[in-house]
């Protein structure tokens, strides 16, 4: 092995970390150590000026592994490794030392605190010895995409990629695209047609040569990494299809909540109590009429059906509001001599467009009634003398007063939640779900559409309750990360990943379960484990489990981290010192 | 026992004007700038939830419409436009009409061309009438004493007749309102004692008209003015009242001047003309928010009024100045405006001037009584709860 020049550089990071730490000291104690050619401190190593020292020591001295103490290397790692990069070295001849959040931001004794700031460096100092020049490697990016599910989201998602024009197959569970928009008559707050809107995107859909849409289909298994998946589709005649993806798009969408379950609101035993699906029904037929085929003079519709309670589902499912005082329009329009009764807990009109919507409907008399959250509504039968099929009770919030509500046909607005399946699919695309079943996205803010298996990604209700446009957004942002891929037609792959030695592997297969990215794959014919190095994240879980030892982290090998151990051992500090 | 909604009485209290409480969406803005909103009447916010509710047993209860003077205050600070002062107002002709057992009140304010039918044909058989016994028993050229074309006698004796009715009508409906304000709103019990202890309450309000100078407004001369006038409308009214009833001949005696009773006629006439060009004036330029939103009903009232003292100066001129015949038929036409006045009284806004301090009599009374309950003075009776 070459000889080892190190460079030592401890950051003030202001007075972030120099109001703790007396990085004189470190710099000076650390001067001293075997193979440390130079050591500096600076008031901000991350600045340019900083990170030109660096690169300065690196062709001035001929420095061939470098130390930087400073912040978190999730902060800047990827900052010091261009500079040795730039300086003409591997980038992987960089280690760093935590000494701000793992240090000076946790500390204020200054004693201690400088002490450990020393002896985190050393540690450093011992393991970049033993660190390998290491090559980032690259994979081919497939361009075609699995859309899962022929809802508006991934009706959206499929004309992206298609319009683009990218291979996409569209597999739809059912016998018809749409998905539950397709259940619906008008959306709110404008009142346009949802099938307007399908139609077009259906239209679309199926006359684009780039849109293989597969109805009656489903995905049965899925193989492969980013940009080479290998998808198993079953059509409706049950044969496997074999599909070639670089991408899939997760667009499986929501089911609505069983509103038997709330046994005060009688759905199923009171033959007028209907859902919100099932008014849909009717208007799309032309026709709101109670079960014994009257025109209903009362109605009634409850809003939070299963959703924000503790009981069933603690969240929003944000679409009802405006659904409710879309049906009041409906409802207004079909029977002008009806009498509309909103029963709410809270009326949400934060969409575009939905606060005026909601002072149009409280214009167009709907009775608006408050009802406490974790009361719920009671529904009881009228007597024969009432103008009314059925009284709800409700606790009065604006008023105060207990109420009773008469009602000829009550629609009870109820919530989204996963479909049963959900879970199903989640494990076979490999994804996860949060306590409530919805799949979980890389990042609720910044990356609300990937997912932490790379080339899956979410879109529209199946990640939580969304309305149409949110829905349509969440797809077109899908398909424009795939189209990104695309673009580059290449995947790089970090160059930190576990790899089997294949003359130490026995086959036992242990690594195989349990990789959390099902990155090792397990070849039938020689009997051994291999990492597929796209989908390795470097846990290490693999590397630690193996019984033979076969498996070895790139960039955590054994020697590095025991080295680093014996740096901060104390036995060995007080050596160096 | 819960409360029925109603959603049908919304479309009822349309007719009455309240027209934009559905917009209503419960800030509470307008009760918390009110001056007349205490912690035990609440309002506008409270009553204008039970109209959107169409909580009728509550509204029709209530006291608290009496209470609000509408100086417009509410309705300025309404972030949605709906309205509250206009809705207090609109549910005190819904009360009136309530109080009224007859029905007539109901009708005529969902039905201006029928209030307006009614004045006319009272005016005109009044007229007829007037026409038929003065032709009959006195000469068109004389206006005063025994031979006058309508002699004071029968004019008192009519009157008489007349005030008898009115007083039947009246009597009812304050029967009716303090059956609904003090019984069958429960809530407290209610000693039989304080009806005397707080007397004084009921002819200090219809005197003074206080609460309507209370209203708060910033510019302090908007308040001062509408209450100057209302008083001196009111004051005028009764004083031409008492002066009619009682000395009906002493008026129409000339051609001089008695002193003694046409000081105060002047007095009370100027207080009418005022009050009268003064809501004319205010209900067209429209610019306070209390008159921007008139009803067919008040300006049948006002116009009935004008028609009144305009009649009334010009036929005491008329006898001054000789004129007798002009004069007689002036007064055939002051009485012919007179009669359905006074006759729609009971069943209109107009009755507003007996109930307003009778509810702040039986405000003070319930009052009090939430005082003593409070107290912890011995309960004799459970509380009732509003049905």
């Amino acid at each position: 092995m070459k000889e080892c020049k190190i460079g030592v550089y401890v950051c003030n990071c202001g007075t972030n970390i120099a109001k703790v730490v007396n990085v004189e000291e470190v710099v000076e104690s650390l001067g001293k150590m075997d193979g440390v050619v130079v050591a500096r401190s600076y008031k901000y190593m991350c600045s340019n000026p900083g990170q030109e020292m660096i690169v300065q020591d690196i062709k001035n001295l001929g420095l061939n592994r470098v130390v930087v103490a400073a912040c978190s290397p999730r902060m800047h790692e990827p900052t010091f490794r261009k500079a040795l990069e730039n300086a003409g070295i591997n980038p992987y001849f960089l280690e760093m030392a935590n000494i701000r959040e793992q240090c000076s931001w946790v500390h204020d004794d200054a004693i201690e605190a400088t002490e450990k700031a020393r002896v985190l460096t050393s540690a450093a100092v011992r393991r970049v010895k033993y660190h390998e020049p290491l090559e980032k490697r690259s994979v081919p990016m497939c361009p075609a995409t699995l859309v899962l599910g022929g809802g508006v989201a991934g009706l959206a998602a499929a004309l992206e990629l298609g319009d683009a024009g990218q291979q996409v197959y569209l597999v739809e569970r059912e016998n018809r695209l749409g998905g539950n928009v397709g259940r619906v008559d008008l959306t709110a707050p404008y009142l346009d047609s949802a099938r307007d809107l399908l139609t077009e995107f259906i239209t679309r859909a199926n006359q684009n040569p780039k849109i293989t849409v597969m109805i009656q289909s489903k995905l049965v298994e899925l193989g492969g990494y980013v940009g080479n998946f290998q998808a198993r589709v079953e059509d409706a005649q049950g044969d496997i299809i074999e599909l070639a993806v670089g991408s899939v798009v997760v667009c499986t969408g929501y089911k609505e909540f069983d509103a038997s379950r709330i046994k005060s609101l009688a759905y199923g035993w009171l033959p007028n109590v209907i859902t919100s699906f099932e008014l849909e029904g009717m208007i799309r037929k032309g026709k709101i009429l109670t079960k014994e085929g009257n025109v209903p003079q009362y109605v009634a519709l409850i809003h939070c059906v299963g959703s924000r309670s503790l009981e069933y589902h603690p969240y929003c499912s944000r679409v009802c509001c405006m659904t409710a005082l879309k049906y009041a329009h409906e409802i207004k329009s079909a029977i002008p001599k009806s009498y509309v009764s909103d029963v709410y807990i809270d009326m949400h009109a934060f969409g575009k467009g939905c606060e005026d919507f909601y002072r149009r409907s409280t214009e167009a008399k709907t009775m608006f009634l408050m009802y406490e959250k974790g009361h719920p509504p009671r529904i009881r039968e009228a007597g024969p003398d009432d103008d009314c099929g059925m009284f709800i009770w409700v606790k009065e919030q604006l008023s105060g007063e207990e109420i009773e509500i008469p009602a000829d046909l009550v629609v009870l607005m109820v919530g989204m939640e996963p479909r049963e399946d959900s879970e199903a699919v989640a494990h076979l695309v490999n994804i996860s779900r949060d306590k409530h079943g919805w799949f979980i996205e890389s990042h609720p803010k910044l990356d609300p559409v990937a997912t932490t298996t790379d080339g899956v990604f979410i879109a529209g209700a199946c990640s939580s309750p969304k309305d149409i446009p949110d829905t349509v957004a969440q797809a077109r942002a899908a398909a424009a990360r795939i189209l990104a891929k695309i673009a580059k037609g290449e995947i790089w792959a970090d160059a930190v990943y576990a790899e089997v030695d294949e003359d130490l592997c026995s086959g036992c297969r242990v690594c195989n379960e349990l990789c959390p990215y099902t990155a090792v794959e397990y070849d039938k014919v020689k009997k051994r484990s291999h990492v597929i190095y796209a989908m390795c994240k470097a846990c290490g879980a693999c590397v630690a489990a193996c019984p033979s030892g076969a498996i070895k982290a790139r960039h955590f090998t054994d020697q590095q981290i025991f080295a680093q151990i014996e740096g901060v051992l104390p036995w060995h500090s007080n050596h160096v010192s | 026992m819960a409360v029925r909604v109603n959603p049908k009485l919304i479309d009822e209290l349309e007719y009455f004007g309240a027209q934009d409480v559905i917009k209503c969406y419960h800030c509470g803005n307008c009760s918390a700038t009110c001056t007349h909103s205490d912690e035990v009447f609440v309002f506008p916010r409270r009553s204008m939830r039970y109209l959107q509710m169409g909580l009728k047993t509550k509204l029709e209860t209530s006291i608290e419409p009496w209470l609000c003077y509408y100086c417009g205050q509410c309705s300025e600070q309404c972030p949605l436009g709906a309205e509250p002062g206009e809705s207090m107002m609109s549910l005190r002709r819904w009360l009136i009409s309530r109080y009224d057992f007859t029905g007539i009140s109901r009708k005529f304010f969902k039905s201006t061309k029928l209030e307006l039918l009614f004045v006319i044909l009272i005016a005109l058989l009044a007229g007829i009438g007037f026409l038929f016994y003065g032709f009959g028993h006195g000469d068109i050229h004389v206006y005063d004493g025994a031979n006058a074309f309508l002699p004071s006698h029968f004019i008192h004796a009519f009157d008489l007749w007349l005030a008898a009715a009115m007083f039947l009508f009246l009597g009812m409906n304050i029967f009716r309102m303090w059956y609904f304000i003090m019984i069958k709103s429960g809530g407290v019990h209610i000693p039989w004692w304080l009806y005397i202890k707080k007397f004084y309450l009921l002819p200090w309000h219809f005197f003074t008209q206080k609460r309507y100078a209370e209203c708060e407004s910033k510019i302090k001369s908007k308040v001062f003015m509408p209450w100057l006038v209302h008083l001196g409308l009111m004051l005028g009214y009764v004083i031409m009242l008492v002066l009619v009833m009682i000395f009906l001949h002493r008026l129409q005696s000339g051609p001089e001047i008695d002193w003694s009773v046409h000081a105060l006629a002047y007095l009370a006439t100027v207080g009418l003309l005022i009050g009268t060009i003064y809501m004319v004036k205010g209900r067209i330029k429209k610019e306070q928010v209390q008159y921007q939103k008139s009803q067919g009903s008040d300006w049948i009232f006002l116009v009935l009024l004008m028609i009144i003292v305009v009649t009334g100066v010009f036929q005491h001129i008329c006898h001054r100045l000789g004129m007798e015949m002009i004069a007689n038929i002036t007064y055939v036409i002051h009485l012919m405006a007179v009669v359905p006045w006074l006759l729609r009284m009971p069943f209109t806004k107009w009755a507003h001037m007996l109930y307003r301090p009778l509810a702040m009599y039986f405000a003070g009374i319930r009052k009090n009584a939430l005082v003593l309950e409070k107290e912890g003075a011995p309960i004799s009776q459970p509380i009732r709860q509003a049905a």
